[in-house]
C-alpha cells in the first residue's frame, strides 16, 4: 500500500483510534485526547473519511439529545496505521492540553 | 455579568449560521460539530469550539464559491441526516427574479436611463481618455442637422464641441446657412479665445451689433493669449501692447454689454425640443451657466484696465486737469454699470474707487450736492461688494440639497454596478456548477442564494433611490424644455457639478467621504482574504501523494 504523507496532527488522531480499533469515537472526545482544537481536528477527520480511512455514523444516545457523529477506523485505515513507521507514530505522542480540559 | 447560557447560545447561533451557508457536502459535518457542542465543558471552550468549527465550514463555503466544480467529492459522513432543504430555493429565486426584473424594467423609462447615466458621471473622470471627440448624442444631432440644413442645431453643437476648431467650423457653417446667427460667433469665440477665425468674426459681430462691448473684449483676450503663446506673459495692464489697450478703451466706451445669453437659451431650447434631447449635461452641465453669462476673463481684463485708467486719472488730477480725470472715473463707473447685469464683485472695488474720487473732485470744486451723491454711490458699491462676496461664497458652496441628492445618485449608481456584477458572478458560478442552461439543473447552494438575494435586493433598492434622488432634477429639466422656465436651472447645474465628483475623492468636502474610505478598506480586505484563501487552497489541494 502506498503511504500518503501524514501530518503529525493526523498521526496523533490515528494513534487514538489504534488504541481501540473497533470502538466508535466522538469528536469532542478525540479533541480532548489529542489536544487538537475543532478547527484542526475536523478537517483531519473529513480528510480521513474522504480517503476511506474512517467509517462514520450517527448514533442516538438518549431521547431528546441530538444524535452524535461517531468515527471508527476502516480496515483500510487500520492497514494504514500499521504500515506507519514507528518513529513517525512516536512523534504523535507529544500531547498538548485540549480545549476546555480541566475546566468545569 | 453575562448569564451562563449566553456563550453557549452565541456559540450555537454562530455554528448554525455557518451550517446555513455551508455547501451541501459538508452539511453533516457541520451538524456533527454542532452536536458535540452540547458535550463541550466550559463557556470559553464552547465558544472556541464553535469558532473553530465555523472557520472550517466557512473555508469550505468560500472554496465552493470560488471553485464550484462538479467533480467536487462529497465527503462521506455516515448518513444524510441533514440534507439541504429545497423549499428555501423557490422563494429566494422568485425574490431575486422579481427584484432584478423590476429594476431592469426601470430602464425602459427614459428618466431612469438619464438618472443612471448621471450616476455614472464620476467614472467618466476615471475612465474617459478621449476628451476631444463628440458625445454620440451630439454626433447624431450634427449628422441630422447637416442633412436638414438646420443652422440652429449646428450652432447648438458648435457651442458644445470639445474641439474649438471644430466648433468654429460648425459656427461658420451655421452662419452660412442663416446669416442672422452672426451672434453665435461671439459665444464660440468666448470658448476658444485663440481661434484664428476671431480676426474675421469680430468685424462681423461689430457690424451686426455696433454698440456691444463683447467683440472688443474678445479682441483684447485674443491679443492677451497671443502674448502668452509667445511666452511673453503680461502681468500688468501697462505691459500689454497698444492694441490691447485700444480694444479695452473701446470696451469701456461701449453703450452695452450683451453676451447673447437670452438668444442662446432660446436657440438651445428650440433645438432640444426639435431633436428630443433629454441629456441634462447638454443643458446645464459643462459650465453652461457660465457660458450663458459673461466670459470669465472679461472681469479680469476690465479690472486690470480700470486700474490703469485710475492711475492715469490720478496723474491728470495731480496735473490739475480735473475734467479729463472725471471723464476717466466716469468711464470706469459706466463700465461697472454694464457689468452689473452679471455678478462681478471684483470690479465693484474699482467703481467704488472711481465714485470716491469723483466725490472728492466734486467737493474740491465746491459742488456739495454732487459730492454727496457720489459718496452715496461709493457707499452703495461697498455694501453691494460685501453682499456679492457672501452670495459668491454661498454659490461656491452650492445648494446643499442638490449636493446630497447628487451624493445619493452617484452612490446608488455605484451600488447598482457592484450588485449587478455580484449577481452576474453568482449566476455564472451557479451555471458552472449545474453545467447546463436548463432551469431544472440549477442547484444553487445556500451561499449562492444568499448572495443572489442580497445583491438583487441591493440592485433594486439602489435603483429606487437613484430614481427618487434624480426625479426633482428631471422635472426641472422638463419645465425648462417645455415652458422655458429657467428659475431652477442652477439647482440642476449644482446637482451635476456634485455628481461629477468621484466617490471617495473628497472633492470640496473631504469629511463627507470618510465612509467611502471605510468601505474601500472593507472591500480591499475582503479581496485580500479571498486571495489568501485561493492561494491556500491551491497549496493544500489534495494530490496523489497528499498529506492527510
Amino acid at each position: 500500500m502506498k503511504i500518503p504523507r501524514i501530518s503529525p496532527q493526523t498521526l496523533r488522531v490515528l494513534e487514538r483510534f489504534i488504541e481501540h480499533p473497533t470502538a466508535w469515537r466522538y469528536g469532542y472526545e478525540l479533541s480532548r485526547e489529542t489536544g487538537l482544537k475543532s478547527g484542526t481536528l475536523y478537517p483531519i477527520l473529513m480528510r480521513l473519511a474522504k480517503f476511506s480511512f474512517l467509517d462514520t455514523k450517527w448514533v442516538t444516545t438518549e431521547d431528546g439529545v441530538p444524535p452524535r457523529h461517531t468515527y471508527r477506523l476502516t480496515p483500510k485505515g487500520g492497514e494504514l496505521v500499521r504500515s506507519l513507521p514507528r518513529a513517525a507514530s512516536a512523534a504523535g505522542r507529544v500531547r498538548r492540553p485540549a480545549i476546555g480540559e480541566g475546566r468545569a | 455579568m453575562m448569564p451562563v447560557a449566553y456563550p453557549r447560545r452565541i456559540a450555537a447561533l454562530l455554528l448554525r449560521f455557518a451550517i446555513w451557508i455551508a455547501p451541501p457536502d459538508t452539511l453533516d459535518w457541520g451538524h456533527a460539530m454542532l452536536a458535540e457542542l452540547d458535550h463541550v465543558q466550559g463557556n470559553w471552550a464552547v465558544l472556541l469550539w464553535s469558532l473553530g468549527s465555523a472557520g472550517v465550514l466557512a473555508q469550505h463555503t468560500l472554496l465552493s464559491l470560488i471553485f464550484p466544480s462538479c467533480n467536487r467529492q462529497t465527503i462521506p459522513s455516515g448518513g444524510n441526516l441533514f440534507s439541504k432543504d429545497d423549499p428555501v430555493r423557490k422563494p429566494a429565486l422568485a425574490t431575486t427574479a422579481a427584484c432584478v426584473i423590476t429594476s431592469l424594467l426601470s430602464f425602459v423609462a427614459p428618466v431612469f436611463r438619464q438618472a443612471f447615466r448621471v450616476s455614472l458621471l464620476p467614472w467618466q473622470i476615471v475612465f474617459k481618455t478621449d476628451y476631444r471627440s463628440l458625445s454620440p448624442e451630439l454626433q447624431s444631432i450634427v449628422k441630422k442637422a447637416k442633412q436638414d440644413h438646420d443652422a440652429e442645431a449646428l450652432a447648438f453643437v458648435a457651442f458644445r464641441h470639445p474641439q474649438s476648431s471644430e466648433g468654429a467650423r460648425l459656427a461658420d457653417e451655421a452662419v452660412r446657412l442663416d446669416p442672422k446667427l452672426i451672434w453665435i460667433y461671439a459665444i464660440v469665440a468666448v470658448r476658444g479665445s485663440s481661434l484664428p477665425e476671431i480676426d474675421r468674426w469680430v468685424p462681423a459681430i461689430e457690424q451686426f451689433d455696433p454698440q456691444n462691448a463683447l467683440p472688443h473684449l474678445i479682441t483684447a483676450e485674443k491679443i492677451d493669449i497671443d502674448q502668452v503663446l509667445r511666452a511673453n506673459v503680461p502681468h500688468r495692464a501697462e505691459d500689454e501692447p497698444p492694441a490691447w489697450q485700444s480694444a479695452m478703451a473701446c470696451t469701456f466706451e461701449s453703450a452695452k454689454l450683451d453676451t447673447y445669453s437670452s438668444q442662446r437659451k432660446e436657440l438651445d431650447r428650440r433645438v432640444l425640443i426639435r431633436y428630443r434631447v433629454g441629456d441634462p449635461e447638454l443643458i446645464a452641465g459643462d459650465g453652461a451657466a457660465g457660458f450663458y453669462g459673461l466670459p470669465s476673463y472679461s472681469v479680469w481684463d476690465a479690472d486690470r484696465y480700470a486700474e490703469l485708467v485710475l492711475a492715469s486719472a490720478q496723474v491728470l488730477e495731480a496735473q490739475g486737469d480735473t475734467k479729463a480725470a472725471s471723464e476717466k472715473y466716469l468711464a470706469i463707473a459706466h463700465f461697472g454699470k454694464l457689468l452689473r447685469s452679471d455678478v462681478s464683485a471684483l470690479f465693484l472695488k474699482r467703481t467704488q474707487q472711481a465714485y470716491t474720487r469723483l466725490a472728492a473732485l466734486a467737493a474740491k470744486s465746491s459742488r456739495p450736492a454732487e459730492a454727496a451723491f457720489y459718496a452715496f454711490l461709493a457707499g452703495q458699491e461697498r455694501q453691494t461688494e460685501a453682499q456679492e462676496s457672501s452670495f459668491r461664497y454661498r454659490r461656491f458652496s452650492g445648494n446643499q440639497v442638490a449636493r446630497w441628492d447628487a451624493d445619493l445618485a452617484r452612490r446608488s449608481g455605484a451600488v447598482m454596478l457592484l450588485s449587478g456584477a455580484l449577481l452576474i458572478a453568482t449566476l455564472f458560478a451557479v451555471l458552472l456548477r449545474g453545467r447546463s442552461l436548463r432551469l431544472s439543473s440549477f442547484r444553487p447552494g445556500r451561499l449562492a442564494i444568499a448572495l443572489g438575494v442580497s445583491s438583487s435586493a441591493a440592485f433594486f433598492v439602489s435603483s429606487v433611490v437613484l430614481r427618487l434622488s434624480y426625479q426633482p432634477y428631471s422635472e426641472i429639466l422638463q419645465h425648462y424644455i417645455r415652458d422655458g422656465d429657467q428659475t431652477s436651472l442652477t439647482n440642476l447645474g449644482d446637482f451635476l457639478d456634485h455628481a461629477y465628483a468621484p466617490i471617495g475623492s473628497g472633492w470640496l468636502n473631504p469629511r463627507q467621504d470618510y465612509s467611502s474610505y471605510f468601505w474601500f478598506a472593507v472591500i480591499a480586505l475582503c479581496a485580500l482574504a479571498l486571495l489568501v484563501a485561493v492561494l491556500r487552497y491551491f497549496k493544500a489541494r489534495p494530490r496523489a501523494n497528499a498529506t492527510i
